[in-house]
């Protein structure tokens, strides 16, 4: 009997040790923080009610080769949610890379994958329930007189939305990456393109240009 | 301290610490459907079903707390005992008496299709939900605000905890939780079933009418599920009222016109009335249309071209094969009905 015990008192101890034990060791990763940042002029004929968008898939590269790549990448920035316009990558120290990738927007395999969680939860408002697949580009406002509103998204073809950007970069610490919605709308005719809310040729091609308005600023 | 106050004291820890690797545990459960059928196109590993999770969405599904006046739940268009389909209306109903546009399909087999509604508008079964629960004419609801309320259930709360180990309730887990319980309707006990089986033979004329079938139909309704799962234009003419022109509106495809997902025909001797719009009241009423009514165009199906040729007599074999694929077991599996004791649970028989 007291044998048995003393089995169990070092079994439980183990336990113990096992479920509170902490891992020791030098840190040999490197933060790097991602900022996120939209310009836009508004002004008393330009407001912005809403903006909203997807950046996933991230990839650093090295001399064109990929070098990291993100687990479960998926950010949903929102304009009004200071805290989804940065996150954090820990990659080890000796990772060097010179050009960062990622797509505007979800990949066709998340579109038919079945319901997920985090970012791409449905109660996001980022999810179309009656023409499946995710939004990947929201945008409301009101350019006076005329209101706006984009739900740019589809991803099949041969309407796919979805936008690879390749940014380079020298900076090791911080990716200030931003994308200018001034001159998204400056490009686009309000008075006849005001309204985009399925996917089809017109999503396809405002996505296409909202992918040549991404920058990144050391 | 003596030895059995420590023991005791780490007995204590090591409860919560293991309880941290082994919370609630959940029955695994694994669906059962014939050895000859195709594997399931569900991905089963992103949502393993647990009778918990099952039960909780069978729950889900039953109850009106997903529409926005809690008057509409899932079963008031999708009624277990018609094959989980709206009989005799032909399209469906929602809050505040609206009308819907399209006849409620019946759901079985939902593991092997990866299109779903009429126009395959939704790419998979999880995000099937969302489409009647947000339609204005259906439940017109909100995810976040049925969330909401049922984040108010004390009940509710307990069965996602003891499905997801989450104290949240997310909309991933109100999705998958409906998944689950839809995953569990399989209909595989058929008459037709039992013959493929070995284990009953055909009437003479059961067995014509299943030959008649297999030259005259089973292009688009494939065996076993008897849908080939795409989108065919079966020349019904456009409704003047409705205008749905189908898979079109999803695609932009003027190729798509006027099709619609091809419907299962098991236990279509109770899931009238038929085609997407409800237009058919009986099966003789669908196979007059086939007979003699297709109404060419662009798109219609290349499989039917031209009417069908079918004497009084195989109209009579073919509907008589037809009744074969009604499905008692599935019908009035008590597994799949109303869950009286999720919702009374005082009233359950000891």
């Amino acid at each position: 009997m007291i044998g048995q015990l003393k089995i169990l008192k070092w079994l439980f101890i183990f336990i113990f040790l096992a479920n509170y034990s902490i891992s020791i060791g030098q840190k040999a990763t490197n933060d790097i923080l991602i900022n996120i940042s939209t310009s836009v002029n508004t002004n008393d004929s330009l407001s912005i009610d809403k903006l909203k968008f997807y950046l996933s898939n991230f990839n650093l590269l090295k001399e064109g080769e990929i070098v990291w790549t993100e687990k479960k990448s998926y950010h949903l920035v929102d304009i009004s949610k200071q805290k989804s316009q940065s996150f954090t990558f820990i990659l080890l120290k000796s990772i060097e890379f010179d050009e960062v990738q990622f797509l505007l927007g979800t990949d066709s395999l998340t579109n038919t994958d079945g319901v997920m969680g985090g970012d791409l939860d449905p109660t996001k408002g980022m999810y179309w329930a009656w023409n499946s697949g995710y939004i990947n580009f929201k945008l409301e406002g009101t350019s006076s007189p005329f209101p706006f509103e984009f739900h740019l998204g589809g991803y099949a073809p041969p309407f796919q939305t979805v936008q690879k950007i390749k940014l380079q970069t020298t900076n090791r610490n911080r990716l200030n990456i931003g994308l200018n919605i001034t001159d998204f709308l400056n490009q686009i005719d309000l008075t006849k393109t005001h309204k985009i809310m399925s996917p089809g040729k017109e999503a396809q091609q405002l996505s296409i240009l909202l992918s040549t308005l991404f920058s990144i600023s050391e | 301290m003596n030895k059995n106050n420590i023991i005791a004291f780490l007995s204590v820890f090591a409860f919560f610490g293991s309880a941290m690797y082994f919370p609630y545990t959940t029955t695994p459960v694994k669906i059962k459907y014939p050895e000859y059928w195709p594997k399931p196109v569900y991905n089963f590993e992103k949502n393993p079903l647990t009778q918990e999770g099952i039960d909780l969405g069978r729950k889900l599904f039953y109850d009106p707390i997903l529409s926005k006046d809690s008057s509409i739940s899932c079963s008031n268009c999708h009624l277990s005992y018609t094959a989980f389909t709206h009989v005799d209306h032909k399209l469906s109903h929602g809050i505040n008496d609206s009308i819907g546009n399209r006849n409620s399909p019946s759901l079985m087999n939902l593991a092997w299709h990866n299109s779903f509604m009429w126009d395959g508008a939704v790419s998979h079964l999880d995000f099937q939900a969302l489409a009647p629960i947000s339609h204005p004419a259906e439940m017109g609801e909100n995810i976040n605000n049925v969330i909401l309320k049922l984040t108010k259930s004390t009940d509710y709360v307990k069965r996602f905890y003891q499905t997801f180990k989450d104290s949240a309730i997310t909309g991933e887990y109100l999705l998958k939780a409906i998944s689950q319980f839809e995953l569990t309707l399989i209909s595989c006990n058929s008459k037709y079933d039992s013959v493929m089986r070995k284990a009953a033979n055909f009437t003479l004329q059961e067995e014509n009418g299943y030959q008649l079938f297999k030259k005259e139909c089973s292009s688009c309704h494939t065996e076993p599920f008897f849908t080939n799962g795409k989108f065919e234009n079966n020349g019904i003419p456009l409704d003047s009222v409705l205008l749905d022109y189908g898979r079109y509106n999803i695609t932009k495809n003027p190729n798509d016109s006027l099709k619609f997902k091809v419907p299962t025909l098991r236990n279509i001797e109770f899931s009238h009335p038929y085609m997407h719009d409800g237009r058919f009241k009986n099966l003789s009423e669908v196979l007059k249309h086939y007979t003699t009514k297709v109404f060419p165009s662009k798109t219609v199906s290349k499989h039917l071209g031209n009417s069908i040729s079918l004497s009084s007599n195989q109209k009579v074999d073919l509907t008589s094969f037809l009744l074969t694929l009604t499905d008692k077991n599935f019908l009035f599996n008590k597994k799949n009905a109303f869950p009286r004791k999720f919702y009374f649970p005082s009233t359950e028989k000891k």
